[in-house]
């Protein structure tokens, strides 16, 4: 697959909620193309449907219509289970409020996606302990949710989403919730993970995160209202921590 | 007043907003407090019917029953009615031991020869129908009930066929089936009817050479002295048998010995099924009602008033419940105080004290399972309470290292279960009780049946049906009540754990797993706790059984153990697959906001 190759296309994408009068279109009509190895940033105000958007190319919410194709397979009419499968296989979420699970350790949250694929413990264990190293929180292995910083706990969850080596990484505001260190250091593990040919989709308000992307696409009601290719406006990001994939 | 009012409203907007668990809570509590005021009513129970139908039938202090009517008894009698503690007296009475026919059942009778006016002591009541005449014959209302007799039906006693002409009910006689008042050992025989007859009629049973005894009805001056009576009246010379009022109201207690323990046994699982229930429900609404504080707290309530707000809802509901249960106790009394209808029923309700003991049990079970995140909700501070950051999660390594080896839904299981331990350990319990009642349960219904009747097992032993209709009562509610906690632990993990649940969808559990997760946590201590109740049923059986008890086997227990993890697992399933199918986005979007 080269670079202009879609990994991940929307085809006519809709999503509405409620009936009547109070119908509303979350997502109205996306068109959206992301070639292997592009970050995208999604922008765009509050309520507009970009993590509507995020939740549908994730297979975590079905479309009321259109077509979502995930590495040329179409995967809006997979079941649950399938869609399950794909997740666990294909896309790695990282949320705004990092959604780690509160009583296991960062390793052991590490560990679930690919206990949950059904691979060993000790290859679990060996992927957390490798993909800690690599966000830089090997120290804090044992370390339970409450006890990190915001952005220790959004780095273990970037490590989480790539503990099956995902085709597409999709984060929903991964900097909300971040002071300016934190959201540095997670810039610069998307820059790293970007480096490394990482698909990612980042729907953000930050400006920040945004100036870091390939591509950046802008929706208004539901709709995209801009797609720029911004490679020469992509400012860069002081790498810290090596990313090997 | 305004304190109260405010009160008041707090706590009826939150009933309403949760009117399910407000249900659950009355359901629970209402069974266990109704059933130990059944239990707790029976102690004395019988005494009390027993002395209210000895008021209304003048019913005699002591029955002397000599065994004929020789010589020597006629000298018996004549002194024991010249004793200047006698007061009154009726008969000489003979009866006759014979049998009876009717409804195709054959049972051992005790005819005795009425006058057709009473005399000073024993007035039998009569219940329907009218008293003895010649050419009819009334049956003792415990005796026609069992045996199915009406009047105007025909019966046969001793080869003779008679109209029922009555039913009556005495308190010189214990009740059916212990009409025979003096047995081989002295003391009543079972499986005998009591029926009256006109001592014109009576005439052709003494032709038949029948056995007979004459019974004297006596009225002492001091009631309470029949033991001192009897003992005056012991010796080679006295040919009679003496029975007390007391001794009777003894020996018909015995037609429910053996359901106190079951209802008292049964009410203790009850209660401990309610406590498990009531507290998973209280934790499950404990990060609700910490935010609830916080709120109240923000807006300037004391402690106090809060406090008083969150015991107010569950004291107010216990209270109602322990009402309800006493009422259904005391309208299902009667049928289970007086199985056989000998006795009068009397309106008397529970007891003062059995009263006290299960509005005690109730308001114990609603606060000590409401203190606790009570308590915790108080001393959480107001921005964190808000929040729901005030309480951090245990954290088990061990537990969750081994679940990471064991597949999926069990891995899932595993750590619901490491999240609440103590959740876990009730569920386990709570089998346990309800596998102990239906190991009891199979034990009783195994054993033989011995008939009242003579080859004739329509005439049931309503000792033993009396017992067996309260182990299956008992095990019914147990078994409702251990599926309702079912149904309420698992929707409880589900929602407590629907955030877990929602990031393992994320990274790739399927609907499936995720259900089947759910429903592990319930079933793995669902196990141990079967196979635990198997032992403790028979433990808890064998204090009451008797040389030559029968004992179910073993694949009966162990199927019976197996059913209930089944079932158990059926009753997951639901509550676990609608959390299961709930939209992972949504979810995740409402613990941002």
């Amino acid at each position: 697959m080269n670079q202009f190759q879609a990994v991940l296309q929307a085809r006519d994408l809709l999503r509405t909620h409620g009936r009547g009068e109070s119908l509303v279109h979350a997502v109205d009509g996306v068109d959206l193309d992301v070639p292997a190895g592009q970050m995208l940033a999604v922008m765009g105000p509050s309520g507009c449907g970009k993590s509507t958007l995020l939740h549908l190319l994730g297979g975590l919410e079905r479309p009321s219509d259109g077509e979502v194709w995930l590495d040329g397979r179409r995967i809006d009419d997979l079941s649950e289970r399938a869609l399950a499968q794909l997740r666990r296989r294909s896309v790695g979420f990282v949320f705004q409020a990092f959604h780690l699970v509160e009583e296991l350790s960062a390793a052991e949250n590490v560990e679930l996606p690919v206990l949950l694929a059904g691979r060993s413990l000790r290859t679990a264990r060996r992927r957390a302990d490798e993909l800690l190293a690599q966000v830089g929180l090997d120290d804090r292995a044992r370390h339970l949710p409450w006890q990190l910083s915001g952005g220790q706990r959004q780095r273990v969850a970037i490590a989480r989403a790539m503990a099956n080596e995902p085709l597409v990484l999709l984060a929903d505001e991964p900097t909300g919730n971040l002071d300016t260190a934190a959201t540095l250091d997670v810039l610069r593990l998307f820059e790293d993970l970007r480096a490394a040919g990482q698909t990612l989709v980042i729907v953000t308000h930050d400006e920040r995160v945004a100036a870091t992307a390939d591509r950046l696409v802008s929706m208004r009601d539901g709709r995209l209202v801009d797609d720029t290719w911004m490679a020469d406006r992509r400012q860069p990001v002081d790498g810290v921590h090596g990313w090997e994939g | 007043m305004g304190r109260f009012l405010l009160v008041f409203r707090l706590v009826w907007s939150d009933v309403r907003r949760h009117p399910g668990q407000a249900a659950m809570l009355l359901l629970s509590l209402s069974v266990a407090t109704g059933m130990l005021a059944l239990g707790g009513s029976l102690g004395g129970a019988t005494e009390a019917l027993y002395r209210h139908t000895r008021a209304v039938t003048a019913g005699p202090d002591v029955v002397a029953v000599s065994p004929d009517n020789s010589a020597a008894t006629a000298r018996t009698q004549d002194a024991l009615t010249s004793d200047p503690a006698v007061t009154a007296h009726s008969g000489p009475y003979l009866q006759y031991y014979s049998k009876l026919k009717a409804k195709g059942s054959t049972s051992h009778v005790v005819v005795t020869a009425a006058d057709a006016e009473p005399g000073a002591v024993d007035h039998p009541l009569v219940t329907s129908g009218t008293w003895v005449r010649s050419g009819g014959v009334v049956v003792e209302r415990g005796f026609a009930n069992a045996l199915g007799v009406r009047v105007g039906d025909r019966i046969t006693v001793a080869g003779r066929s008679l109209p029922v002409i009555g039913t009556a009910v005495s308190a010189a006689t214990t009740v059916y089936p212990f009409a025979q008042l003096t047995g081989p050992d002295g003391g009543p025989s079972d499986y005998s009817g009591l029926v009256w007859m006109t001592k014109q009629d009576t005439k052709p049973l003494a032709a038949k050479h029948l056995s007979v005894s004459s019974l004297l009805y006596l009225k002492l001056r001091d009631p309470d002295a029949t033991q001192a009576f009897v003992s005056a009246h012991r010796g080679p010379t006295v040919y009679a048998n003496f029975q007390s009022w007391q001794f009777m109201i003894g020996q018909d207690a015995t037609i429910i010995e053996g359901s106190q323990p079951i209802l008292v046994i049964g009410s203790w699982l009850l209660s401990f099924l309610a406590i498990a229930g009531v507290a998973t429900l209280a934790a499950g609404r404990a990060a609700k009602q910490t935010r609830r504080v916080g709120l109240l707290k923000a807006v300037g309530a004391t402690p106090g008033l809060i406090g008083a707000v969150l015991l107010t809802e569950y004291v107010t509901l216990a209270l109602l419940a322990d009402a309800l249960g006493l009422t259904a106790a005391r309208f299902t009394q009667p049928a289970v105080v007086n199985p056989t209808a000998s006795l009068l029923t009397t309106t008397a309700g529970p007891s003062t004290g059995t009263i006290i003991l299960t509005t005690v049990v109730a308001l114990a079970v609603a606060i000590l399972t409401t203190l606790g995140p009570t308590m915790r909700a108080l001393r959480t501070e107001t921005v964190a309470a808000l929040s729901d950051t005030a309480r951090q999660p245990d954290h088990r390594s061990r537990l969750t290292r081994v679940s990471a080896m064991l597949p999926v839904p069990v891995l899932l299981g595993l750590r619901l279960i490491a999240r609440r331990p103590g959740r876990a350990f009730l569920q386990a319990c709570s089998i346990t009780a309800t596998v102990i009642t239906i190991t009891a349960l199979l034990i009783i219904f195994v054993q033989r049946q011995v008939s009242y009747g003579i080859d004739s097992p329509h005439l049931g032993n309503l000792k033993d049906a009396q017992s067996r209709h309260m182990i299956v009562v008992v095990a019914a509610a147990l078994v409702v009540l251990a599926g309702v906690n079912t149904l309420t632990t698992t929707w409880t993990t589900a929602l407590e754990a629907r955030h877990t649940m929602a990031v393992a969808r994320t990274l790739g559990a399927t609907p499936g797993q995720v259900t089947a997760g759910l429903s592990a946590a319930q079933l793995l201590p669902t196990v141990p706790g079967a196979l635990v109740g198997i032992p403790l049923g028979i433990a808890f059986v064998w204090p009451f059984s008797a040389a030559g008890t029968v004992y179910p086997p073993a694949w009966w227990l162990f199927s019976a153990a197996l059913a209930t993890v089944v079932i158990t697992a059926a009753l997951t399933a639901l509550p676990a697959r609608i959390a299961a199918r709930r939209s992972v986005a949504q979810t995740l979007s409402a613990e941002i906001t």
